[in-house]
């Protein structure tokens, strides 16, 4: 019986390695890849490009929500309903929130969405992808660039957005020799309390990829806080740091978050499983530099960091 | 069928369509004014022998001024501007979302440097009303034309005293032109890529210029008349002459003049402050029956330069230079520029507000300087359906020929 058992096992493996190697496209046969986008707008149009130069390999049909969810829920529904593509690519958060309620046996890879754990939740899924989130060694290492003193950072943030982001930059931070000082906040108005509580306990201010953190009364403070008192505050924009904030630290380019999700692609369409593969960060980034407030925080910005400045407002 | 291509073919129904109305006889709308008294100008009524004839005295004056006026008119009667429409998303970094953006214009307003993406077709289709009130600033309800006679005993001058007094008689006429136009235009456009939009404007006018004249005759102090010789009026109006009322025109219907145009967005988030920056290119054909009112008769070309920014995610200003090269008369070859902004107060509204100018360098006198305020309101209470109204105020009304306020409605819908 334990032969029998045995040989019905690797029967069953060897039907289930031929079923999984038919569902693979052929060497040679263009996969069939529907990217779906949220909308119209030139960073997602810019990841496209970056996925296609990259998966050169698939056919890609492209399709746009134009913003609408319901849009994407009929077109999924559609999809469905006919032959399956052998991956899907949702470009933008929209396209991966409908994707995640309606696709479940059709790999996914997704690209240009800001906090994807926070979107697809803990349940492993048939889904990876290339967030537009900026590594976080990266930030903390750039505040601890700007001055020997920075041993404390603070951030304010919402742990229903963007706790599991609070609790990597911890670890982190303790690996980097720093120590982050995250208070908690519900609501916009709560950051007033939440900064003012940390006046005196930190030498750099952190502006989280959050939500609840970026209503402008809460931005406003924060840019106010720094000021007060004469720290480096690190924004996630060229536009926060032309509001103000010391550095602004944002993914650099579409194309190449595209072409990162199209290297996913490519390992999945070679017979990988999406959950095996960790979602990624981006790879280039753009530091904006404003030496208007390093003045006025009497802050001297050393030649490293300047050099790597894409935009240096002076 | 895709819904493009469904677009597409109702495009060209009602292209052709509308071509078709456009082949109709032509009527000579455009010489109301000039046709007024037979085309002859005005004659009087011949004297009795043995005095010499002067009923031809008043004619060369008074077909040089109907003419006059006929021109100033029929030339100023131009074609609207139209924008092409720029909705969408703009990007919001920080949050990782994009942002909807009712970026809009008026109908009849300026550019924006943005334009409609890959792939996108855009149709509008609006009514505009243009009655025209002012010509060069005078009441077009009541517009006077003074006719002089010409020499009549040769010595070079009007005598205002003795035998020839009679020669500083006048005809004074006064007109009452209802002039106004309907446009009905089909706007299209498509974006062939992201920075690359083409499209046409295609104009249904209706055209109605009814004028009435009475002409009454005035010696040199006003008095009406004229001069007499005994019992015997010189220039009268009799059985045999010219009547002093007289009334022309009609209405037409058909294709206006048909618009292309190209709009490439060369610049577009080069960064926070220097703006996006685009070129526009305007074709406008001569399909609109010039007789009939219905088109300039010309071909014009057009440059503009337009360069617009967003901030804040809300609020677009925009400016726009550019030259118009009017190819049948250089005369009418004028500057265009536009100064305006747009602010998306609500997330399903938006307002615009903007200066268009016009300023023809050698110009004929008529209109060589306009500007128009246009206010406008964009609302989108479903998704990829917008309805949008604009009214344009000119500015200073003694230039050209000018409405009160133009207003235009419209219902724009993107594929």
């Amino acid at each position: 019986m334990p032969i029998l058992t045995g040989r019905v096992a690797l029967l069953l493996s060897i039907v289930w390695l031929l079923v999984a190697a038919a569902s693979l496209p052929l060497p040679g046969e263009a996969a069939n890849v529907v990217a779906l986008k949220s909308a119209d707008v030139d960073v997602y149009n810019d990841a496209l490009d970056g996925f296609k130069s990259v998966a050169g390999r698939a056919q890609v049909s492209e399709y746009d929500m134009e913003g609408d969810l319901q849009r994407g829920r009929r077109f999924l529904a559609r999809l469905k309903s006919g032959p399956k593509p052998d991956l899907i690519f949702a470009i933008g958060i929209w396209a991966l929130q409908v994707v995640i309620e309606e696709i479940r046996d059709i790999p996914v890879v997704f690209a240009m969405v800001l906090n994807p754990s926070a979107v697809i939740g803990p349940e492993p899924r048939n889904i990876t992808g290339a967030s537009m989130n900026v590594p976080i060694e990266q930030q903390i290492a750039l505040l601890k660039k700007t001055s020997p003193h920075v041993r404390r950072i603070g951030a304010v943030y919402d742990p229903s957005k963007t706790g599991f982001l609070v609790k990597q930059a911890e670890r982190i931070a303790r690996d980097q020799g720093v120590r982050l000082l995250a208070k908690a906040i519900v609501s916009p108005k709560d950051s007033f309390a939440a900064l003012d509580a940390m006046q005196g306990e930190i030498d750099a201010l952190w502006i989280l990829p959050d939500v609840t953190v970026l209503a402008p009364e809460s931005v406003q403070y924060m840019l106010l806080f720094a000021f007060r008192n004469k720290i480096a505050l690190l924004g996630l924009s060229e536009n926060q740091a032309r509001m103000g904030a010391l550095f602004g630290l944002s993914f650099g380019s579409g194309v190449d978050i595209g072409s990162q999700a199209g290297e996913m692609a490519n390992e999945i369409l070679s017979g990988r499983r999406a959950e095996e593969i960790p979602f990624t960060t981006a790879r280039k980034l753009k530091l904006t530099v404003n030496l208007k407030t390093a003045g006025k925080l009497g802050l001297q910005i050393p030649k490293e960091i300047l050099d790597r400045a894409d935009v240096v407002i002076r | 069928m895709d819904e493009r291509l469904r677009a597409v073919l109702c495009l060209l129904l009602i292209l052709l369509a509308a071509g078709s109305g456009g082949l109709a006889d032509a009527a000579d709308l455009k010489n109301t004014i000039r046709n007024l008294y037979g085309g002859q100008g005005i004659l009087v009524e011949p004297l009795p022998l043995p005095f010499p004839s002067q009923e031809a005295r008043f004619q060369a004056s008074s077909l040089q001024g109907l003419d006059q006026l006929n021109s100033q008119l029929t030339s100023a009667i131009g074609v609207p501007s139209f924008n092409s429409s720029v909705t969408g998303f703009t990007f919001d970094v920080e949050r990782g979302v994009p942002v909807r953006t009712t970026e809009s214009l008026g109908p009849l307003l300026t550019e924006r440097a943005t334009t409609l993406g890959a792939g996108k077709l855009d149709l509008t289709f609006s009514y505009t009303r243009v009655n025209f009130t002012k010509l060069q600033g005078k009441n077009l309800k009541d517009l006077e034309l003074v006719f002089l006679r010409d020499d009549a005993n040769g010595n070079g001058i009007r005598d205002t005293s003795g035998p020839f007094s009679f020669e500083s008689d006048v005809i004074r006429a006064r007109l009452n032109v209802d002039l106004t136009e309907d446009i009905f235009a089909l706007i299209a456009t498509y974006g062939l890529t992201r920075e690359w939009d083409v499209g046409l404007v295609v104009p249904v006018t209706h055209v109605r210029l009814i004028a009435t004249a009475h002409a009454a005759i005035f010696d040199q102090f006003g008095n009406p008349g004229g001069t007499k010789f005994g019992d015997i009026l010189i220039h009268r109006f009799g059985p045999n002459s010219s009547q002093p009322d007289a009334s022309g025109g009609g209405e037409e219907t058909g294709l206006g003049d048909i618009i292309l145009r190209t709009k490439y967005n060369f610049l577009r988030g080069h960064d926070n402050v220097i703006p996006d920056l685009a070129f526009l290119v305007e074709l406008k054909l001569p399909t609109g029956s010039e007789e009939r009112l219905l088109g300039t008769g010309g071909t014009n070309l057009t440059g503009i330069l337009v360069a617009s920014k967003t901030y804040a995610q809300w609020f677009t200003p925009h400016v726009n230079l550019g030259y118009e090269i009017d190819t049948k008369d250089t005369r009418e070859s004028a500057i265009r520029y536009a100064l305006g902004l747009d602010a998306r107060v609500l997330p399903e509204l938006t307002i615009a507000a903007g200066l268009i100018g016009r300023a023809k360098p050698d110009g004929t006198g008529t209109g060589d300087h306009i500007v128009d305020l246009s206010l406008g309101v964009k609302w989108n209470p479903v998704k990829s359906l917008i309805l949008r109204t604009n009214v344009q105020i000119p500015l200073d009304k003694n230039s050209g020929l000018r409405a009160d306020f133009i207003p235009t409605v419209g219902i724009e819908y993107i594929f």
